[in-house]
């Protein structure tokens, strides 16, 4: 549950990179452009050139294989900054949906564009209000897919869709098409947090058109990208968590009101320690799940909720409250507090919600 | 702790060691004694002590003659001067075999540890042995009516009588001080300021002339604290622990211990007779598909479960960190307030979920075993108030982990 040294040293580089590379200030200069674009592709090279996109991918496919824990403490440290870049969409998501479902001809065929940053993909998973694994409606019939999905990340920057949907046969299948295919309509959509989670209306997506991903276990793969997917986020947002807490703790320490430091005061001083509490709780939650990747746990599911609905929580909690906390400015759009919040909103919305978690730790555990 | 100089065993000596423990524990551990304690058969020692069982009082006595009631203590006082790795070893091998704790003893746990440090050999020879071997029960007096949370308040004089100080004043919630032979108090010695250097550690016999306790029933029905007044109560100058007006620090030494002891105070008791879950499918009952009829209560106990199990994951993060000797001085300082809270947060879910059976302690159409869980729901409100409020717990932790600046409270 701790960092190896090579881990911690990696943490480091990571965290530099991002404060001087991609502050917030970034996102914001970005987003106020014409462009449609969700993220800074220098940015994403000059990732790829630290080696991100192979941290865990195994080193017989020339991976660095650096674990989940050292990838989780890189999705903290871009939480921090609130980094937007394909670092969860094309790297934890379709890297991982691929090496869980794709036959070894197809790992070997498509892996290394997408390693090497010559291509970048996405999943097209989630369907519908609300996410939820098993309410997939996007088929195949009569030789074409149909369906509509939501929250696609990045999906307007990608070269390469990997979408879940029924097959034919009636299992669940991962097919890979391009998003230029036809059939294929990509509706971008900047999402108020100035990430990117756009959908995708397939309208009889030509089934010669698209690959199927061929391993021999589709639909474990499939929950198992979605778990690993799940811990990492809830990773990232635990990096964001931490770091809006702390700039709260810093400005009760700074402002002064009635002649005295806001943060002497013990109403303050309760609520932020509360907030502390949690933080230290949902982080020991992620980590544990992390771990329990590196490990091969048999109840990496739950250990995958528990994780997500915690951090979920955890971060609404803190993100709220430090925008009360620093009263007028809180709700000014110049500071970035605001962008904490509407971050930990999308967030708890991707991969799941605390009451889907929740409903799905009970079910996991027979109750 | 002052402990004999610990070398680093090899592999193959710990193993041995192993070895040999457990062969002990199988030879001397009375299989009555391997089942899940309940609190009435707990030992806690002391003149007035009695064994449930002749097996208990077995089992006790090896322990004592091993120095296993206080693993890690000196031999010549009554340890066994196991080091932290044998000290390890002795515990998963009880635990493996489900071994009852010989002795429970608030000597043991706090007293003890505090004296190791700051009392002088006689004080160690005399006390630290009566302790493990379950010869003396202690109290703790160090709250009293004016002075909680605001401990250095504390007003229980003792003034200088040549060879003895002359104790007057009155200590509460010293636990079970009805059935303690000795206890250990903070008396005021002085009247400077501030009011941390007027104060001093006496330990007095509960048997002298002057004092006398009275127990103070809870809303659980129980009464495990009481409050002693001490009436010219004569101590001799032998007692006093530590330098005189130097009993802060003895103090905060203690509390240290009295801290960790709080946060695994949930796993000192018994076993409930059902757990949460079988508790509630039993009370509300569950659907076709196996998921309980209540579904907020279902929600709420999801939170309740994936918290504990967190928690237990933090205690493990603390436990690697400290092993990579990366440990993280702020996570520690977090284990109580949350140990507590959720603790008490089962409660309301075993209130809520029993309904009816949930509303008496005392109808004896409701089983013992669920009458006992009302009554912990009550008990473990103290479990957030003695050790160290939550407020004073989040006081700590704003100032020592986020660093956030001082107030005019001289707390």
């Amino acid at each position: 549950m701790i960092l190896n040294e090579e881990q911690a040293m990696l943490r480091e580089t990571v965290a530099q990179f991002f404060a001087e590379k991609a502050p917030i200030s970034q996102l914001r200069s970005l987003a106020g452009g014409s462009n449609q674009q969700g993220y800074d592709p220098q940015l994403w090279s000059e990732m790829v050139e630290l080696g991100l996109p192979g941290i865990t991918v195994p080193e017989v496919h020339d991976g660095l294989e650096f674990g989940w824990m050292g990838l989780g403490a890189i999705a903290q440290e871009a939480g921090r900054c609130l980094v937007a870049s394909p670092l969860l969409s094309s790297v934890v998501l379709a890297q991982n949906l691929l090496l869980n479902c794709g036959s070894d001809e197809q790992i070997a065929a498509y892996l290394p564009s997408l390693i090497s940053g010559e291509a970048t993909a996405t999943v097209a998973l989630e369907e519908g209000r609300f996410f939820s694994a098993d309410a997939i409606a996007t088929s195949e019939a009569s030789g074409a897919l149909k369906g509509h999905k939501t929250r696609v990340l990045d999906v307007g920057q990608c070269s390469h869709i990997f979408c879940v949907a029924e097959r034919a046969s009636g299992d669940r299948g991962v097919a890979m098409f391009a998003p230029s295919a036809e059939g294929v309509a990509i509706g971008s959509r900047r999402t108020m947090d100035l990430h990117s989670a756009g959908s995708i209306q397939l309208d009889g997506v030509s089934t010669a058109d698209v690959v199927w991903l061929a391993g021999d276990d589709v639909e474990g793969g499939i929950q198992r990208t979605i778990d690993q997917s799940t811990i990492v986020l809830a990773a990232e947002m635990m990096g964001s968590a931490r770091e809006v807490l702390e700039r709260t703790v810093a400005y009760l320490s700074e402002r002064e009101q009635f002649d005295v430091k806001l943060g002497t005061f013990q109403a303050l001083q309760h609520r932020c320690a509360h907030m502390y509490c949690e933080l230290e709780l949902a982080e020991s939650a992620v980590s544990a799940a992390l771990t329990g990747l590196d490990n091969d746990a048999p109840n990496v599911s739950v250990l995958a909720s528990s994780a997500k609905a915690l951090a979920n929580d955890c971060f609404t909690l803190i993100s709220s409250e430090a925008v009360q906390l620093h009263g007028g400015m809180g709700v000014t759009e110049e500071m970035d507090i605001g962008l904490f919040l509407k971050r930990s909103r999308v967030c708890n919305q991707l991969l799941g919600s605390s009451s889907y978690h929740r409903d799905r730790y009970a079910r996991l555990n027979g109750f | 702790m002052s402990q004999p100089e610990s070398h680093p065993l090899s592999k193959d000596a710990l193993a041995e060691f192993r070895a040999d423990i457990a062969s002990w524990l199988e030879a001397n551990c009375p299989l009555s004694q391997r089942q899940p304690i309940v609190r009435e058969e707990q030992i806690w020692g002391g003149r007035r002590r009695v064994f449930p069982s002749q097996d208990a009082q077995q089992w006790f006595e090896a322990c004592r003659d091993r120095g296993f009631t206080a693993p890690e203590w000196p031999v010549e006082y009554g340890g066994a001067g196991l080091n932290a790795e044998q000290a390890k070893v002795l515990k998963q091998e009880m635990s493996r075999l489900g071994c009852r704790p010989p002795l429970y003893c608030q000597g043991l746990w706090m007293l003890g540890p505090a004296l190791l440090v700051y009392g002088n050999e006689a004080q160690k020879r005399e006390h630290l042995t009566a302790i493990c071997r379950g010869e003396l029960r202690w109290a703790q007096g160090y709250s009293e009516p004016s002075a909680g949370s605001d401990l250095a308040n504390l007003k229980t004089k003792a003034e200088d009588c040549g060879d003895h100080f002359l104790v007057n004043g009155t200590k509460i919630w010293t636990t079970k001080a009805d059935e303690a032979d000795w206890i250990f108090c903070l008396v005021r010695t002085s009247d400077v300021t501030p009011k941390q250097a007027g104060i001093s550690f006496l330990l007095i016999d509960m048997a002298t002339e002057g004092v006398s306790t009275s127990p103070i029933p809870l809303i659980s029905g129980e009464s495990e604290f009481c409050q002693t007044f001490f009436d010219n109560v004569k101590v001799p100058k032998a007692n006093l622990v530590g330098e005189l007006n130097g009993g802060w620090a003895v103090a905060k030494e203690l509390l240290k211990h009295e801290r960790k002891m709080m946060s695994a105070f949930e796993g000192m008791l018994e076993k409930p007779v059902m757990e949460l879950l079988e508790l509630a499918d039993y009370a509300v009952g569950s659907d076709a598909q196996g998921q309980l009829n209540d579904a907020e209560l279902r929600s709420d106990m999801t939170r309740h479960l994936m918290r504990e199990t967190a928690l237990g994951q933090l205690g493990e993060r603390i436990y690697w960190q400290g092993k990579a000797q990366q440990a993280d001085p702020r996570l520690p300082l977090l284990m109580k307030y949350l140990g507590t809270s959720e603790a008490q947060a089962k409660d309301e879910l075993v209130l809520r979920a029993l309904g009816d059976e949930g509303l008496s302690m005392e109808d004896p159409n409701v089983s013992a075993g669920l009458r006992k869980m009302v009554k912990q729901w009550a008990f473990n409100k103290s479990l957030t108030i003695a050790g160290g409020t939550s407020e004073v717990q989040l006081n700590i932790i704003a100032k020592r982990a986020l660093g956030m600046p001082s107030g005019e409270s001289k707390s």
